[in-house]
């Protein structure tokens, strides 16, 4: 992968603009052009949610095409149906989002859904308050996480290693602790987290909202986000910044991981039923929610907003391809141009003119 | 920069739905021919021969009683999640009944509850819903078509005790680990084989219904029993791996394989001697079962609760 | 412009950039066998032309005429087909193949199609290197050459495709004195065979020592062209800058108070041995020595950036142990590191994200950053610095070397620290930028900020600092006051010769 945004002008032009008419006198505050700050936010501004726009628009292209297509589109239950069944693979996503902007990768957020789902089931199981067992699931996802966070920080084992690693451990210990065996069969309480209502709102996609505010605040408003955009950028200047990089590196698996067990909490309350077999090959559908919402894969540069257009645009698309009929091949197809088209047109939009 | 790349996204999708469409009436916006009835087929995969079968079957079937067919499955077995989302998208699509083959036996209930809140009537295939769990939800279904996992398990067993003269070892492909149907072809199994206590299971192992997994877990079990006289494998794809794998240790003929299925390939295998039998189970007589039952059911007759699908070995 | 027909030449090139013109009209001719330097402050201009003959930029008008011949270059590949070959700083060579493999990539000698004839590739490339005179294996591993060493198995590339037309971008930059000299034997070689150099570099005694003529430009325009013999430094810095600098190393009215750090005994095994310095208040304190003699890792053990094995670091007087970088920030520490753009800074973020990237945290209230508290210091540290960027979203990539080096400064301005290490500020800088980076050092020194400088420009060590020490093998190996310190014992110190 080539460095897509290298300007060919570095040297020469961009800053060129103020007249280099420094005096060789003291360092008096100078009246340069540069002082006029607040005026230079707006293009920055325009140039750092452009690509958001463009996500965005193709995401809106796409209902109206559906839109025409089909009438069973846009109605109110099927734009539920699609938030809802979109909800899982979204909050997965904000975790792996938090990873690939911080300059790593998580391979195991699938399996760590389904070993949290077993976890806080078997906890379920055993007639225990659904906060208490609820908070178990997202303990052990957590855990999972915080595990990889320090073998990749503390160990310094690659995050494809070391996540490819737990990936499978995850997996082992989900199938060995339920015996290979799904739990299934839980109180309306808990059920109600995928089946209840706030306001007509199914409870998934409050979650989901309430997750991406969140996220959102906290990678945009608060120095842990910031920290975050930095290790993915230039890990080395990171650290010489002062920046406690393998504190923030653990807790951004950790985070990771936190966002796995929130999702197993929903699929298993969804299905009734936490299988040790649940979630496979979930962390190929976060990654091309994130990528098609324009984080780049060499860390440093994305956005929450973005992933979750991403995640949007895939479940618009699967919901779409359902109710036109069009077999699952194609739809795996689709998909995957989609990932395609979405990171060719990123680069055509970073890439400099010659 | 934007908008042309944006209008480039645009007409891909616009190009791909508007094929899609084209090739398939059935599937459109509208109710296909006016007047027919859709009636949605959501099987587990179609990665799978049984499945295809199926497909056939019901397609057959769906011309015959004038319905629209929809056919649908999630890219892989296992993914229950993806299966209810199918099913979901095709309950807000108002098909106007459900023949479902579920990937879950228990996960499937709460779609099946969305069903019948939308009141469109649930034809259960191949795998039973969880009676248990589907009566505790308050789920109700329509039929259920298939045929007897468990006696297809003894015939393969009792077929196995007579071929040894009820004496040998033998080794087991399990499917996925809590899967209705496997459970079921496993304990019918068992049971017959209790029964004659020369036979001994040296080695019962998941290749979760896959081919290549079939041959890979086989040979580690040779490995550590290089004494095994026969294999049961709980489907014809992880037979047929398995047969793969004996066939690579220089055993071919020497160990007796049983699938489960009957898919061509495996009738096949059993003439040229590579396996020794299977269990037939008619796939495309569920399929179309499924459908006629379905378009009966929207003329407003009534139907039986279970529509059994004969099973007999094939040696 | 007087002599014979010209190997290359450029007439009234322009190109623009959105918002900027780069190059306005630049005429440029090429002599077979001449070093013809380029100079020219950060942006004037010279990357652009270097990329415009090397095929890398298009150009949006003008004429080029190679060898009497009006070319239309479609890319580096056509340049380089032409006989046009450049020599980037950041090296373009496979690591982990052999000096042949990478001089003769693409073009290897085959047995039959489809296989290489291994010895003919080594023995052609040998001869490469043969001929510039490098005492090289062409079998060695790139990997495990010296940074000069790689740089002549980029000059040999450059050779074996016939270049007539060689331009170097600052090949001196990571260059030891004697293998400078290597490096310009070398150039005399190729100058002997009719190659025409374009010679970049930003420091002014190599033009002398090396070039034949110099084209200046400035803010994109050519504002002269001089034979070497009939020219001076002061009148190219005037040419170059559209003024006169008068003092190069400023002078400061040193007020030297207390002792603010400490080292005692600082070992870190195998490259550091029981080093001890101190730094008073208001002090410039040099760091000569030669390339790995210690200097550097010197300064990232004290910051805590690698791990001490022994000794003691006192700041203020008290005793501290610096365990990360952020202990040692926490303490007033700052850190100008060598390497801007791997260390320094995280260049896909903001001018203002970086700035403010130490001090983020300690800004912050309730857990949430301050992005107007933020803006506002940092308009008022590039006011301050003259940083020359279109605002502070700016991201820093788009920055030329000079203003890149002034956010790294202004980071530590933010954090308000006192002891200051800077690790070869100049390197890589223009002359006008360079002198604002001197007033600088001399400012905070002003301000009472205690500052170590490790460079290895001898005149400005000399030029800058109250007391100068030399490194020498992991060790102090000599310490001198600014009055007595002259260029040969500063050498001879960091040769280990005293």
């Amino acid at each position: 992968m080539s460095k897509p945004d290298q300007p060919a002008t570095r040297d020469d032009a961009s800053d060129r603009a103020p007249s280099p008419g420094a005096s060789a006198g003291g360092v008096q505050p100078a009246v340069t052009r540069s002082g006029t700050a607040a005026g230079s936010r707006w293009p920055r501004l325009f140039a750092h949610s452009a690509r958001q726009l463009g996500t965005f628009g193709g995401l809106i292209g796409l209902c109206l095409v559906l839109w025409i297509l089909t009438p069973h589109f846009l109605t109110v239950s099927n734009l539920l149906n699609i938030a809802q069944q979109t909800s899982i693979n979204a909050i997965i996503a904000v975790g792996l989002t938090f990873v690939i902007i911080n300059g790593g990768i998580d391979l195991s957020v699938g399996s760590i859904v389904a070993f949290s789902g077993v976890v806080m089931a078997s906890v379920l199981a055993r007639a225990v308050p659904v906060p208490i067992a609820v908070l178990a699931g997202l303990g052990a996802g957590s855990l999972c996480g915080l595990i990889n966070g320090v073998l990749i920080s503390f160990g310094r084992l690659p995050p494809f290693i070391a996540t490819l690693g737990m990936m499978s451990v995850a997996r082992g210990g989900a199938l060995l602790y339920s015996d290979g065996r799904p739990i299934s069969g839980f109180g309306e309480g808990f059920r109600w987290l995928a089946t209840g209502e706030v306001a007509w709102i199914p409870v998934p996609i409050l979650l989901m909202i309430a997750v991406y505010a969140v996220a959102h605040f906290v990678l945009r408003r608060t120095p842990f986000g910031r920290y975050v955009f930095a290790i993915g950028g230039n890990e080395e200047a990171a650290l010489l910044s002062g920046v406690p990089v393998r504190r923030y590196k653990t807790l951004v698996y950790g985070a990771s991981g936190l966002l796995s067990g929130l999702a197993a909490v929903v699929l298993t309350a969804r299905l009734n039923s936490a299988q040790p077999i649940a979630g496979i090959s979930y962390e190929l559908d976060a990654i091309a929610a994130t990528v098609i919402g324009g984080t780049s894969l060499m860390g440093g540069q994305g956005s929450v907003v973005g992933t979750l257009i991403g995640a949007l645009i895939m479940g618009v698309l699967r919901n779409g391809l359902n109710l036109l009929g069009v077999s699952s091949f194609v739809q795996q197809l689709v998909i995957g141009a989609v990932i395609i088209l979405a990171v060719l047109m990123d680069m055509t939009f970073k890439r400099p003119k010659r | 920069m934007k908008i042309p790349s944006v209008s480039l996204l645009l007409a891909t999708c616009a190009l791909v739905f508007s094929g899609c469409n084209r090739g398939d009436p059935a599937a459109g916006g509208g109710a296909g021919v006016a007047g027919q009835p859709a009636v949605a087929l959501v099987v587990k995969t179609l990665n799978n021969p049984f499945f295809i079968e199926m497909q056939r079957g019901a397609e057959e079937a769906a011309k015959k009683a004038g319905v629209n067919l929809i056919v649908q499955a999630a890219d892989r077995e296992v993914d229950v999640e993806r299966q209810m989302q199918i099913i979901e998208n095709l309950i807000e699509r108002k098909v106007d009944a459900l023949c479902i083959a579920p990937s879950g036996s228990r996960e499937i209930v709460p779609v099946i509850v969305k069903a019948n809140r939308a009141n469109i009537p649930v034809l259960i295939v191949d795998t039973r819903a969880d009676e248990q769990a589907l009566a505790a939800a308050g789920g109700k279904i329509a039929t259920f078509i298939g045929s007897d996992n468990f006696d297809g398990g003894r015939l393969a067993g009792a077929f196995i005790v007579e071929k040894l003269g009820g004496k040998g070892n033998v080794a087991v492909l399990e499917g996925i680990a809590g899967h209705e149907t496997g459970d079921a072809r496993l304990r019918g199994f068992k049971e017959a084989v209790a029964k004659a206590p020369g036979i001994k299971v040296v080695a019962s192992q998941p290749a979760n219904w896959e081919r290549d997994q079939g041959y890979n877990v086989f040979q580690n079990i040779l490995q550590a029993n290089p004494s095994i006289d026969a294999l049961f494998a709980c489907n014809d794809l992880m037979a047929l791996g398995a047969a793969e794998a004996i066939a690579a240790a220089g055993k071919r003929g020497k160990i007796l394989v049983v699938g489960f299925d009957a898919q061509p390939e495996a009738r096949t295998a059993i003439q040229n001697g590579t396996m020794a039998a299977t269990v037939a189970q008619f796939p495309a007589r569920m399929g179309a079962t499924a459908v006629e039952n379905a378009a009966r059911l929207l003329r407003g007759e009534t139907i039986e609760t279970f529509s059994p699908v004969s099973i007999e070995l094939i040696k | 412009m007087n002599a014979p027909s010209p190997v290359l030449s450029l007439r009234d090139i322009r190109k623009a950039f959105p918002g900027v013109i780069a190059l306005d009209g630049v005429d440029l001719d090429l002599q077979a066998g001449e070093v013809h330097v380029l100079l020219g402050e950060n942006g004037a201009g010279k990357s652009t032309l270097m990329k415009i003959i090397s095929g890398a930029v298009a150009r949006d008008s003008g004429d080029i005429v190679f060898e009497g011949v009006p070319v239309e270059l479609t890319g580096p590949r056509h340049a380089q087909e032409l006989g046009i070959g450049i020599i980037y700083q950041e090296f373009n060579l496979v690591p982990h193949l052999t000096a042949a493999e990478n001089i003769l990539l693409g073009r290897e000698p085959k047995l039959f199609p489809g296989v290489i004839d291994q010895r003919r590739l080594v023995r052609e490339a040998q001869q490469q290197l043969d001929d510039l005179g490098v005492a090289l294996a062409a079998t060695e591993r790139v990997s495990r050459l010296s940074v000069a060493q790689q740089q002549m198995v980029e000059v040999a590339k450059a050779l074996s495709l016939n270049a007539r037309v060689l331009i170097m971008d600052e090949p001196t930059s990571a260059l030891t004195t004697q293998e400078i000299t290597e490096l310009f034997d070398a150039i005399r070689r190729l100058k002997e065979r009719g190659v025409a150099i374009v010679y970049i570099s930003h420091r002014m005694e190599e033009l002398f020592a090396i070039g034949d003529r110099v084209t200046v430009l400035r803010d994109g325009r050519h504002v002269g062209t001089r034979a070497i013999g009939e020219t001076t430094m002061t009148a190219l810095v005037r040419l170059m800058v559209g003024r006169d600098l008068t003092e190069h190393f400023p002078k400061r009215e040193a007020a030297i108070g207390e002792e603010i750090l400490r080292v005692e005994a600082l070992r870190r095994n195998g490259v550091l041995h029981d080093v001890s310095l101190s730094l008073r208040r208001g002090e410039v304190v040099g760091l000569a020595g030669l390339m790995g003699s210690g200097r550097t890792e010197l300064a990232r053990a004290i910051f805590g950036a690698d791990r001490i094995d022994g000794g003691q670091i006192f700041v203020h007087g008290k005793p501290c142990a610096i365990r990360s970088p952020r202990d040692a920030i926490a303490l007033g520490f700052g850190f100008l590191t060598e390497d801007r753009k791997q260390q320094g800074l995280v260049l896909v973020l903001s001018v203002q994200e970086n700035i403010c990237l130490p001090s983020v945290s300690r800004l912050a209230r309730a857990g949430c950053t301050q992005p107007a508290r933020e803006t506002e210091m940092t308009a008022q540290r590039i006011a301050e610095l003259r940083i020359k960027t279109p605002g502070p979203h700016q991201r820093v990539m788009n920055l030329s070397g000079g203003n890149q080096q002034k956010v790294v400064l202004a980071k530590w301005l933010c954090t308000e620290a006192d002891i200051l290490i800077f690790d070869e500020p100049t390197r890589g800088i223009d002359v006008g930028s360079k002198v604002e980076i001197y007033q600088l050092i001399n400012q905070l020194a002003a301000r009472g900020a205690a500052i170590l400088m490790i460079s290895s420009e001898l005149p400005e060590i000399i030029g800058l600092s109250d007391r100068i020490l030399v490194m020498n093998g992991g060790r102090i190996a000599g310490e001198f006051t600014a009055a007595e310190a002259t260029q040969e014992k500063l050498l001879a110190a960091a040769l280990g010769k005293n």
